[in-house]
């Protein structure tokens, strides 16, 4: 076996001259500042949601790990590469619109016909029989290339379907910058932006109509997507609108958004939607609700560019690298520059006979499947092999060069895969100077999609002179925008989930007072009656909100079952671990409306409370901080709500659904609270305060006289009470006006009355002779205002978030003709 | 044979569908053996946008969206075509059937593309096997293809019913039993597996009344029959393997494809609808005789 190259010393065993200024930083770090590096990369990675908080997942483990020490590339053999990349997409470009138009190379037999018509990524549906396919059919291309003992780097893999991990690049080099701010300024790798705003702009040049102002969007699976967070960094770094195909329509032949304030046209499509899921009506084997029906007419017709064309994935066929030097020279009148590694299709003649009597290590792959991770060949594959030579190919890989990879405790050299990206605009290809370095730690797939999770590094690009040239075309000529002050354009889909966001946070919010409230009551230990009755009507508040069930309301003063219960609800299968799990679930749906500082904000706190449930156990004290944990967690919410999202928009439905939630958990609360005999009203009210967070503002207004009406008005009436009835109704009143835009819409007058009707309430409880007997008649006529509110948030609902219909599919049985009887020949 | 054609395909809905879009295969194409001399698709609810191509295999496609809301949608697909394809060559002057593979395998001509494994239409071993006693070694194409067409129509009963598009060729296979498409399917994977060049076409077939009976209107159906290929001199013949004819003057061709998915006449994606209740009436009229 020969030797590996080392990316970092020659064969003299001299540290190389790229790596010496990188080196002199990581080394002066010295080991346990470089460990202490390391976990502070894995650590910022966490917080930032590389490493999912979702449901069901660990958090650590998860996701990428990127590496402390980058891998540096000289200015010389990066222009050198981006010359060969360019090369290598305008190839693949050209092989794509001669196989989607006129297929010359089949006809002149560069090209085995099997790979083309029996290969899958072949998607007849973007070929017409006559008309060219429409240009760029790639407009964004990666390799994945090793460094052989030769020194050269060489292409395993072409990417020009789903092209994943520039995000991922992003990422590293935020992190690195956070994390390893010496090495950055010792080496001065070249910076990611001026690529982005290139790729941006080039995007934004690839629209239809040439007025207007361009509306870009990338197209994500969603949060399900193993890259969905890296779909959610590039839809930032190229501002781009972060699409789901159920936000999309197509209508009059064009593409559009569905938003709040109506259909928001579409002029490009990033897409990372598998290109046979994307339009169920051109693939029938497809999902009907998965896709948007018609976007591929749209883009047919022109209508609409879509990043990269359907059926780009065609040129990932790992059996392609055999015939591109041929292709090369008949397509482009050129020999090929950045080669790729010698790999044969099994299904040419005599192919066969050379893998089974080698004994080098060779890559056995499917020959039409770019997706497919492969695997090193052994005398096991033979018969697979045998049985079927034209669906393999066979890639020889060479010792793959190394470079220093942190281990965590210590720094040992390890082959590396780099992938480098690249896009087009007018002038041309432009590669990203940066990548991202795959360490081929062992676990790792050599080739293939790539992976959820694994090991990688930062590619620096480095300098030779101090001013770098700016490359690219000037700035476009776009006409000025209309300045919009209201967030219109926000899907409905991301408004919905919004509204649920805010409504189950309230809940926890709610859920962690009243179980908190009980727990400081149980602890207590030998409780006076007045606190019996009030761990009874907790209970009864804790049951309506289906936190505990009906056997654990307490039964004959035993509190027993109670505080067993209230350790289940805490625990992360209780009501309140399930509660969380919607609420991270919901958070990621709407990561991208989020700045990383508030998704830090809610990922940690929400992981402090869950962490905080997770440990509890039964302790009563232990209980009870895992309670305020969540409280925690909620006021981070409230705050960045407050304080960093935009008025309007988002923040609007957070805001009515946390209003609304609480407005319907203040009503229920009292309602159940004073449901007893008028001689312990005054009891109920105590505990009505507290629940309403009420009770300090209460005795600095009435000092320790508790009368009804006071109380009441001050949880129902006084708009001024955040906690209160009237503030959530007013706030859900103001919210519902800013978004319709309406003076006289009818739920912002069903709000206004609400708002009377509480203050009626009051009013007449204060007119009436005996307080107490009037406020234990309460419960009904605050139970029917609950229900009032139920009403206003099914009309939220249906007015802004109503899904359409579910799409299906029609016409997919046979003809059914007649026979032989009816048929006289 | 000069033919009026009118295809109507209907939908009720029980509620009401938002929002539609359909992929039509309705046109009849223009070859050599079939002039289309008038072909128009009319919809009802007229749609709001529609489009028209040729798609890859060189058929037309029609692509149709309403945005209006709409309980029912009716496509009514008219044409006047003469047929008049040329009769194959004398069977036993067509080229060996493993002549045909290999040109096939070596060659890029378009039948290579329907050599390969399609969704309904797999390259199967057991209807290959099936297919084999008609083609020893050396035996001339279209002596084979005959065989096998007649032997379908033979061993096998038309049965609506018992089948839909799901069902496998294996299926069909075991159950010797289905309808047209059926047949057509299992005859394409039989010659697939063979290595000869198949293609699925779709089109209508002339009927006749029973006799002593008037002819019914929209009584026809359309229909499916299979596309064989006699090799780079002699071409493409037309075989109708559920009535075990070779197609000459009472087949109509509106499409091909490698099976049915490539060009079913309509199909669609609806929003809402509820229920839907489908009715077909097809009439292939012949005209001016």
């Amino acid at each position: 076996m020969t030797a590996p190259v080392d990316e970092m010393v020659d064969g003299a065993g001299r540290i190389r001259p790229h790596w010496r200024n990188l080196l002199g930083a990581v080394g002066g770090l010295g080991k346990p500042q470089l460990e202490e590096r390391a976990r502070r990369l894995q650590r910022a990675a966490e917080e930032e949601g590389i490493a999912s908080i979702l449901p069901g997942t660990k958090a650590a483990g998860m996701g990428w790990r990127c590496d402390p020490v980058p891998l540096p590339l000289p200015a010389a053999e990066f222009a050198a590469l981006e010359i060969g990349l360019a090369q290598r997409a305008r190839l693949l470009e050209a092989v794509l619109a001669d196989l989607y138009g006129p297929q010359s190379v089949v006809r002149e037999g560069l090209l085995p016909p099997a790979l083309v018509f029996g290969n899958p990524q072949f998607l007849r549906v973007w070929r017409r029989a006559n008309a060219p396919p429409r240009r760029p059919l790639l407009q964004l291309y990666a390799a994945e290339m090793l460094r052989g003992p030769d020194g050269l780097w060489r292409v395993m893999s072409d990417r020009a379907g789903l092209v994943s991990g520039m995000g991922h690049a992003v990422e590293n080099r935020r992190l690195m910058g956070q994390a390893m701010p010496e090495a950055f300024r010792a080496a001065k790798p070249r910076g990611l932006s001026t690529f982005f705003e290139l790729w941006q702009d080039s995007l934004q040049r690839l629209r239809p109509q040439q007025a207007g102002a361009p509306a870009v969007a990338l197209l994500s699976p969603g949060t399900a997507d193993p890259h969905w967070f890296e779909h959610v960094v590039l839809s930032r770094e190229i501002s781009a609108a972060l699409v789901e195909p159920g936000d999309l329509t197509v209508r009059g032949g064009a593409l559009f958004l569905k938003t709040l304030q109506g259909l928001q046209p579409i002029d490009v499509l990033l897409s990372r939607v598998e290109a046979n899921t994307l339009d169920p009506l051109e693939f029938p084997a497809a999902d009907a609700a998965g896709g948007v029906p018609g976007v591929l007419d749209a883009a047919r017709h022109g209508a609409l560019a879509l990043v990269n064309a359907p059926g780009a994935g065609l040129a990932e066929s790992p059996a392609l690298a055999a015939f591109l030097p041929a292709l090369c020279e008949r397509l482009l009148g050129e020999s090929l520059l950045l080669e790729s590694l010698p790999t044969l299709w099994l299904g040419s003649p005599g192919a066969l006979a050379q893998v089974l009597g080698t004994a080098e290590p060779i890559l056995i792959r499917p020959a039409m499947d770019g997706a497919a991770p492969g695997e090193v060949y052994t005398p096991a594959l033979r018969p697979r092999l045998e049985a079927a030579p034209r669906a393999w190919c066979a890639t020889w890989l060479p010792t793959a060069s190394v470079a220093p990879c942190f281990s965590g405790t210590a720094l040992a050299p390890l082959p590396l895969a780099l992938r480098l990206f690249a896009v087009s605009d007018d002038a041309g290809w432009h590669a990203m100077p940066g990548g991202l370095a795959r360490v081929l730690d062992g676990t790792a797939p050599m080739a293939g999609r790539l992976p959820r999770a694994g090991w990688c590094k930062d590619v620096w690009v480095l300098t030779e002179e101090e001013a770098m040239p700016i490359i690219g075309p000037a700035a476009q000529h776009l006409p000025p925008i209309a300045i919009r002050r209201s967030a219109g354009a926000i899907p409905s889909r991301v408004a919905d989930n919004l509204y649920w966001l805010g409504r189950y946070v309230e809940r926890l919010d709610r859920a962690a007072r009243l179980i908190r409230a009980t727990l400081t009551r149980l602890r207590r230990g030998a409780p006076l009656p007045r606190e019996i009755a009030e761990v009874a009507a907790l209970a009864r508040c804790l049951r309506e909100a289906g936190l505990i069930d009906a056997e654990a309301l307490p039964g004959g003063g035993s509190t027993t079952a109670l505080a067993a219960a209230l350790a289940h609800a805490a625990r992360p299968e209780g009501a309140v671990g399930q509660l969380q799990a919607r609420i991270a679930d919901l958070t990621e749906t709407v990561r991208d409306r989020l700045t990383d500082d508030m998704h830090a904000t809610f990922n940690l706190s929400l992981r402090a409370a869950r962490a905080a449930g997770e440990t509890a156990g039964t302790g009563l004290e232990s209980l009870s901080r895992a309670m305020v944990a969540n409280l925690r967690f909620a006021t981070a919410v409230a705050g960045v709500a407050s304080e960093n999202m935009v008025r309007g928009g988002g923040r609007l439905f957070l805001e009515l659904g946390r209003r609304l939630e609480r407005s319907q958990a203040v009503l229920a609360e009292i309602g159940l609270v004073l449901d007893q005999p008028p001689a312990r009203v005054e009891a109920g009210l105590r505990l009505v305060l507290e629940l309403c967070d009420s009770v300090i503002t209460y005795r600095s207004r009435y000092l320790a006289v508790l009368q009804p009406a006071p109380v009441l008005d001050l949880v129902l009436a006084d708009p001024s009470n955040p906690r209160g009835l009237a503030f959530q109704i007013s706030a859900i009143q103001a919210a519902l006006a800013e978004v319709s835009g309406l003076a006289e819409d009818p739920l912002v007058a069903e709000a206004g009355a609400l708002s009377r009707d509480a203050e009626a309430l009051v009013q007449s409880i204060l007119a009436s002779p005996e307080q107490a007997v009037a406020a234990a008649m309460l419960p009904p006529e605050l139970s029917a205002m609950a229900d009032r509110l139920g009403v206003l948030s099914d009309g939220v609902t249906r007015r802004y978030f109503a899904m359409l219909p579910v799409a299906r599919s029609l016409g997919l049985d046979g003809p059914v003709a007649a026979r032989a009887e009816v048929l006289v020949p | 044979m000069m033919y009026w054609v009118r295809h109507i395909t209907a939908y009720a809905y029980d509620q009401p569908v938002d929002l539609a879009a359909h992929l039509l295969h309705l046109k009849p194409r223009a070859l050599p053996g079939q002039r289309v001399i008038h072909a128009r698709i009319r919809c009802q609810p007229a749609p709001d946008h529609a489009t028209e191509t040729h798609d890859h295999f060189g058929n037309a496609a029609t692509r149709i969206f309403i945005a209006a809301p709409h309980q029912h949608f009716e496509v009514t697909a008219e044409a006047l075509v003469a047929v008049d394809f040329p009769p194959p060559p004398p069977p036993e002057a067509t080229l060996p059937w493993n002549i045909v593979a290999d040109q096939a395998q070596r060659g890029c001509d378009e039948a290579t593309e329907y050599l390969h494994a399609s969704a309904h239409a797999p390259a199967l071993a057991e209807a290959a096997e099936f297919a084999r006693p008609c083609f020893p070694p050396g035996r001339p194409v279209l002596a084979a293809l005959l065989h096998l067409n007649a032997r379908i129509a033979t061993e096998f009963r038309f049965q609506a019913g018992v089948t839909s598009i799901s069902t496998p060729v294996e299926e069909v296979l075991r159950l010797r039993r289905g309808v047209c498409q059926d047949f057509t399917h299992l005859m394409i994977a039989a010659l697939r597996g063979l290595g000869l060049p198949a293609r699925y076409m779709s089109g209508y077939i002339r009927t006749r009344p029973l006799p002593g009976q008037e002819r019914r209107r929209g009584a026809d159906q359309s229909h499916a029959w299979v596309g064989a290929w006699l090799g780079e001199r002699d071409g493409w013949v037309g075989l109708d393997p559920t009535n075990g004819i070779v197609v000459r003057d009472e087949h109509v061709v509106i499409a091909w494809g490698r099976d049915f998915a490539d060009i079913s006449p309509l199909r669609g994606v609806i929003l809402g609808g509820g229920a839907h209740h489908l009715s077909v009436s097809v009439d292939l009229e012949p005209a001016g005789d």
